[in-house]
């Protein structure tokens, strides 16, 4: 099976004030695959993700994806394109309904925002595919709740539906089991296993069983740069990697 | 706020604010009562008060498109009244003295062309930095206002300004010099322009605003262009205040530099907060109570201000919802 590289970032970099968040990393994301960013805290990895999504402006480096530079498109270019992400803290629309967050988003992607003179419930495609990724999220029993009164694990699994919405290739998930119980994050992973199969994928998380289980492939970050990349089996017996984790509880679980 | 449970196709609840029915009909007995008022009362000073509270809550409406759906502060936007009051005077003295509609259309249709350029400006900073170059740009207008003296009038301001017939399809109805005819035609401009605006909120554009609203950067990450809605939602805000400028200086027959002042900025603010943002017809009430709050006290004390001052703080501590507010906390007192 050859699966599409979809998005590659070459000799990416982006500095603060002199310190190195980002380092020359090269990184390619492939189709249908869960694709693992893990490193100690500190690392670059939510950096590398903002870059790659285009809330921090590259300091050096590209991104292409399907052949096209887009170093400097702006953020909902990038989304309209089909790069889609979640936050490490809960980025979703506190005051709106989980119908109304997921709404605006398949809006958004599947066009009608101008439509001045229809009522907001009125696009029936925006409409179909809000149900559907409701249906498929597990969210539908909760859909007219506010945002804000979800439980913190459902307004984690609702800021993945409303990516979902906007039909992603490459879906950048920044430790979206973050918080969530344990029985939470057993769905969680179930589910971006699961989407790992139709689109790219590429996980921040911290949790490494979960890492360890679902990804297809690993990029450790330490201190803004890449040192090493392969399959769970192989970082899980690289020397460098033990190092960079030297004294950490996660190495404990890596080995285990 | 009116909430309303209705079932979508997926047999989904769906809880939106879209208003009752309750809602609906409360407003337009309030406007069937607006349209009955300058029959039942005689006195000719009331009639005008009610016209003018009319005319500031066409503003405060359109205040509350930015403020309460897209999230955007604009102190000056009395600015933008000024402007339209401006180019809706100086067509009708200059260009075509018997020419309501289109002196009209111009006051809108030029407002609106004045704010593009500014709004494209503002858009591309967030939070303070916007709030402050309404501020900036608002100055300058009341600056250009105050000292173009060949053009505005100066000081002095627009005088002279010819009263044209209000006509409907080529139908002479009456003098807009009349102050009952002038009245009717500020409560139909004022009811078509509400029944406008709650439908384009109440529309997928509407979403998009709140969105941008509830989380500018989530918005960005769903795709949606946050710069060029926020200018569409600058845009339809000043155009309606240039509405209001057009009727407004059809009403006064004169308007000077004072209206565009940053004082009468935070008044129409005040407006805003004072009925509950976010909810359209909050602010044509917050409108009414400041208003006559202000004709009321300045007749009693020339230092109005500092009560006005006085009430809107108790108001913005124990009510900060505003007057939409207040159904709230009865309902809150039911369920405790």
């Amino acid at each position: 099976m050859s699966q599409a590289t979809l998005l590659t970032t070459k000799d990416l970099s982006k500095h603060f004030d002199g310190v190195m968040a980002v380092n020359l990393v090269n990184l390619e994301v492939t189709d249908q695959e869960v694709h693992s960013i893990i490193g100690p805290n500190g690392a670059g990895k939510t950096t590398l993700i903002n870059v790659i999504t285009g809330l921090l402006a590259a300091s050096e480096g590209s991104v292409t994806y399907q052949g096209q530079d887009i170093t400097t498109k702006p953020v909902h270019e990038r989304v309209r394109l089909g790069i889609c992400r979640t936050f490490q803290i809960t980025s979703i629309f506190m005051g709106l309904t989980v119908y109304e967050n997921v709404r605006i988003a398949a809006q958004s992607h599947l066009g009608g925002s101008l439509r001045i003179m229809s009522p907001r419930g009125g696009l029936k495609r925006v409409n179909a595919k809000t149900e559907q990724i409701l249906e498929r999220v597990g969210l539908t029993h909760v859909a007219g709740r506010q945002a804000e009164l979800l439980a913190h694990g459902d307004q984690r699994v609702l800021e993945v539906a409303i990516s979902l919405a906007s039909e992603p290739q490459v879906l950048l998930l920044d430790e979206p089991a973050a918080g969530m119980s344990p029985a939470e994050t057993d769905q969680m992973s179930e589910l971006i296993a699961a989407l790992g199969t139709e689109m790219a994928v590429l996980l921040v998380e911290h949790d490494m069983e979960v890492v360890m289980a679902i990804s297809q492939r690993i990029t450790v970050l330490h201190q803004g740069g890449v040192i090493a990349r392969g399959t769970p089996e192989e970082i899980a017996s690289d020397q460098q990697v033990r190092e960079a984790y030297l004294g950490g509880d996660d190495w404990a679980v890596l080995t285990a | 706020m009116n909430s309303v449970e209705t079932q979508a196709p997926g047999g989904v609840i769906i809880k939106t604010v879209t208003g009752s029915l309750t809602g609906k009909l409360i407003m337009l007995a309030v406007f069937v009562i607006l349209a009955i008022l300058p029959f039942v009362l005689p006195d000719k000073f009331w009639i005008r008060q009610v016209n003018q509270i009319m005319i500031y809550a066409l503003l405060a409406m359109s205040l509350d498109v930015l403020l309460g759906y897209t999230g955007l502060l604009s102190f000056m936007h009395n600015a933008y009244l000024g402007i339209g009051a401006y180019i809706t005077g100086l067509f009708l003295i200059h260009v075509a003295p018997e020419s309501l509609w289109l002196a009209m259309a111009v006051g809108a249709v030029c407002t609106t062309l004045i704010a593009l350029p500014v709004g494209w400006v503002q858009v591309r900073t967030g939070g303070l930095a916007f709030a402050l170059l309404t501020l900036a740009f608002g100055m300058m207008f009341y600056t250009v206002a105050w000292k173009w003296y060949d053009v505005t009038g100066g000081d002095d301001g627009l005088m002279g300004l010819p009263q044209p017939d209000i006509t409907l399809f080529g139908l002479k109805l009456a003098s807009s010099g009349d102050s009952t005819a002038m009245y009717m035609f500020t409560l139909a401009i004022l009811v078509m322009c509400f029944l406008f605006t709650w439908r384009v909120i109440h529309s997928p554009l509407g979403a998009v605003l709140e969105a941008i609203r509830e989380n500018e950067q989530r918005a960005a990450f769903v795709g949606i262009n946050v710069r060029a809605y926020k200018l569409i939602g600058w845009m339809l805000a000043c155009g309606l205040a240039g509405i209001a400028g057009s009727v407004y200086i059809l009403f006064r027959g004169y308007t000077g530099p004072g209206v565009m002042g940053a004082f009468e900025g935070a008044g129409v603010l005040m407006m805003v907060l004072l009925g509950g943002m976010g909810t359209l017809w909050g602010p044509l009430i917050g409108a009414a109570i400041f208003i006559i709050m202000k004709d009321q006290l300045s007749s009693f004390t020339e230092d109005w201000e500092i009560f006005v001052g006085i009430i809107v703080i108790l108001l913005v501590l124990f009510l900060p919802r505003g007057v939409a507010g207040l159904p709230d906390l009865f309902r809150r007192g039911k369920a405790e």
